[in-house]
């Protein structure tokens, strides 16, 4: 006789933990946590038998049993009681359509421009968007963009999820400014759940940046964060996240863009800090004339982990996407990447990209780089590239020749190299706050602004 | 032209770092501040190694010898103090810095020449005067150094650099090579404009053929051959060996 161990159930993430978050919710959500329990029962914690995990040990980098459930309280809805951080990174930003806070979980902040609040956008916390726009949040949240079948973590966030954002935008109404979401979490031995769900109706388009900053941790916490974007036909979107947390976080992040007719659906992914972090990102070309971009952009130093899984699903024909993702490992950090562009039966006339460069500025770092095509067309365009690359001598000889010291020199390299993916996606304000998130990582003097 | 030694080569070994090659076997070379030197020889003699070794190039190791410029031992200084000293090398071959503008690079190296802080409008007033002076397109400055360039606007982008940071010593590696004669020629005017600007300017070229010499009018000519400076004269120096090759030095190594 023998009981059944279910891996990844611990004293703390377990079904009464689950029954505790659906208090005071509608039915439609408890029964759809407790079905996402369900499978998260049932599905085994991935391994690094896992091709999609090959380079990850979960047993060795994330101690589930170890977490609690985050029980700091909200703090207030005041400027003074942010983080510091937090403000430093808000007073930075340039003008915004709307912002949210979030800080250990908690959504602390939101605010909308009044005109664009008129015209039905909204921002909010999910949690408030359950009691005010249930219809949009039950057709959408864990459904058809990351449901709970996906995986083992997409399980865990949709049974253990406690707030997250909410943005829509209603039919042809187009933000100017982007709307910004400043996340901290500083709260250690903790394991968080957080979620985005945004919805972009027909011809209607907004820009997105999420930054995502944290404390230093002694003891480990995972920050779960599951994305959720829907762009309708002929609808823009831009989803940038920015990941600038202290390391000792384990920072997981599970996205899924859902991209019909003519719309486009940009993403940029950029990933400083944290101790272990893992992405896994798929793009859904859902109809014709649908266009994604996907940048990605990482610095590693020390012992920094990132593994970065993307997917380019060309189920429409007559669709383009187009990935970029670059990086630069110093100290003993690593890189994997993973890639694969699948272009389903009858997807003809499809455009599809994918590039991962990396370059490793210290003996210790290591790349590892695995496109991969996987193609049941036969009338499309696609490639796949990798390069693992170093300093090159005769680039810094070159630039100490003009009399720029060797650190200034490397910084130079490094920052052309890394500045072609923010070029691509220069939102304002993120470019300068990444150059100078690695400018800081890179030590040393600072470069001419 | 002054009198006082403004750069000083004695007895210069190199070899190359990683193996036990040596290339320099000796080199003696004395340039006074304001000449325009000439340095010929075939391919393999160390021509562009000793322009290398000059400027710091970290492949080559200084086995033997000295170098003093403006009394100052070099050797010691890495590339960029040596840049900082006054020292220029117009590259054979110039590097791609992919994502790096050119505006951005000069201006970063300016700074590093500087002890102020740069002013950025005195920055653009200069890069523009000098592109003015080299008749360049301004939008050539925002293009990332070297990166997709042809081979003319690799070397003109060379004299640019060398415009803005207005060396003591130009050292000028095979600047013309790869060119074609009308290229040559607005490379050439170039530094005859810079010269023109600056008498002051030492110039060392490192060539393979005579036609540079003919845009580029030097004071002294030297022949290179095995690693040594086997002969000094003036420009006819140049005409001969246009007529008569290194036969004499080669038919002397070959009898041993």
């Amino acid at each position: 006789m023998s009981e059944k161990i279910i891996e990844g159930v611990t004293d703390a993430l377990n079904a009464e933990a689950v029954t505790a978050a659906s208090q005071g919710e509608p039915e439609w959500l408890a029964t759809r946590r407790a079905e996402a329990w369900a499978v998260y029962e049932d599905t085994p914690m991935p391994t690094t038998r896992l091709e999609e995990w090959r380079y990850t040990d979960l047993e060795e980098k994330l101690d589930l049993a170890a977490l609690a459930l985050g029980s700091a309280p909200a703090i207030a809805d005041d400027p003074a009681a942010y983080p510091a951080e937090v403000r430093e990174a808000m007073d930075a930003d340039h003008e915004a359509s709307g912002h949210l806070v979030m800080v250990d979980g908690h959504v602390v902040h939101t605010d909308i421009d009044d005109s664009l609040a008129a015209k039905g956008v909204v921002l909010s916390s999910l949690k408030a968007a359950v009691e005010t726009h249930p219809e949009l949040v039950q057709k959408w949240l864990a459904t058809e963009a990351v449901p709970a079948t996906e995986g083992k973590f997409p399980a865990l966030s949709a049974a253990l999820w406690t707030d997250g954002i909410f943005l829509y935008v209603p039919r042809g109404v187009r933000l100017d400014l982007p709307v910004r979401v400043t996340r901290y979490y500083a709260e250690e031995g903790v394991a968080t759940f957080s979620r985005a769900l945004i919805v972009a109706e027909t011809t209607s388009q907004v820009s997105y940046v999420d930054e995502i900053l944290g404390a230093e941790m002694e003891k480990q916490s995972l920050v779960s964060t599951t994305v959720e974007v829907v762009t309708q036909d002929g609808a823009q979107v831009q989803y940038v996240a920015v990941q600038r947390m202290g390391k000792g976080a384990f920072y997981q992040s599970h996205q899924r863009t859902l991209a019909y007719r003519d719309s486009t659906l940009d993403t940029l992914n950029v990933n400083l800090g944290a101790s272990v972090s893992r992405v896994d990102l798929n793009a859904q070309l859902l109809g014709p004339n649908a266009n994604s971009d996907m940048l990605g952009l990482y610095f590693g130093d020390e012992d920094q982990h990132f593994d970065h899984n993307t997917s380019q699903d060309h189920v429409s024909p007559h669709a383009n996407s187009d990935l970029l993702y670059k990086g630069a490992l110093d100290g003993k950090s690593k890189a994997v990447f993973r890639g694969i562009i699948r272009v389903h039966p009858g997807a003809q006339q499809t455009d599809a990209y994918q590039t991962n460069r990396n370059l490793l500025l210290s003996e210790d770092a290591v790349a590892d780089s695995l496109p991969n095509l996987e193609i049941a067309a036969d009338d499309v365009k696609c490639s796949h590239g990798a390069t693992v690359g170093q300093l090159s001598e005769e680039e810094l000889f070159y630039l100490q020749s003009r009399g720029i010291p060797k650190q200034i020199a490397e910084r130079l390299v490094v920052m052309g190299f890394l500045g072609e993916v923010l070029s691509r996606l220069p939102l304002g304000g993120v470019v300068e706050k990444v150059t100078r998130a690695i400018d800081e990582k890179l030590h040393g003097p600072a470069l001419l602004d | 032209m002054s009198d006082t030694p403004f750069l000083t080569i004695r007895n210069l070994h190199a070899s190359v770092a990683e193996e036990e090659l040596q290339i320099l076997k000796g080199v003696d070379l004395e340039l006074k501040a304001g000449e325009i030197h000439a340095i010929m020889g075939p391919n393999g003699s160390g021509k562009s190694t000793l322009s290398k070794v000059l400027a710091g190039h970290p492949g080559y190791e200084v086995t033997e010898g000295e170098v003093h410029f403006q009394g100052e031992d070099i050797l010691e200084m890495e590339p960029d103090e040596r840049s900082q000293a006054g020292i220029f090398l117009a590259f054979q071959y110039p590097v791609e810095i992919p994502g790096v503008s050119i505006a951005n690079f000069l201006r970063t190296a300016l700074q590093a020449h500087s002890e102020e802080e740069l002013d950025l409008f005195d920055f653009q007033d200069l890069l523009l005067e000098k592109m003015e002076l080299l008749e360049m397109d301004p939008a050539f400055a925002e293009r990332p150094v070297n990166d997709g360039f042809s081979g003319g606007e690799k070397k003109r982008n060379e004299i640019l650099q060398m415009a803005c940071l207005q060396p003591a010593l130009a050292l000028m590696d095979e600047t013309d090579s790869g060119l074609d004669i009308d290229a040559l020629q607005i490379v050439a005017n170039g530094v005859n404009k810079l010269k023109e600007e600056n008498p002051e300017m030492t110039v060392l070229l490192i060539t393979h053929y005579q036609r540079l010499l003919n845009y580029i009018k030097p004071d002294f000519v030297h022949v290179m051959f095995d690693g040594r400076i086997v002969e000094s004269g003036g420009p006819e120096v140049a005409l001969r060996l246009e007529q008569e090759g290194y036969r004499d030095w080669k038919e002397a190594e070959a009898a041993g």
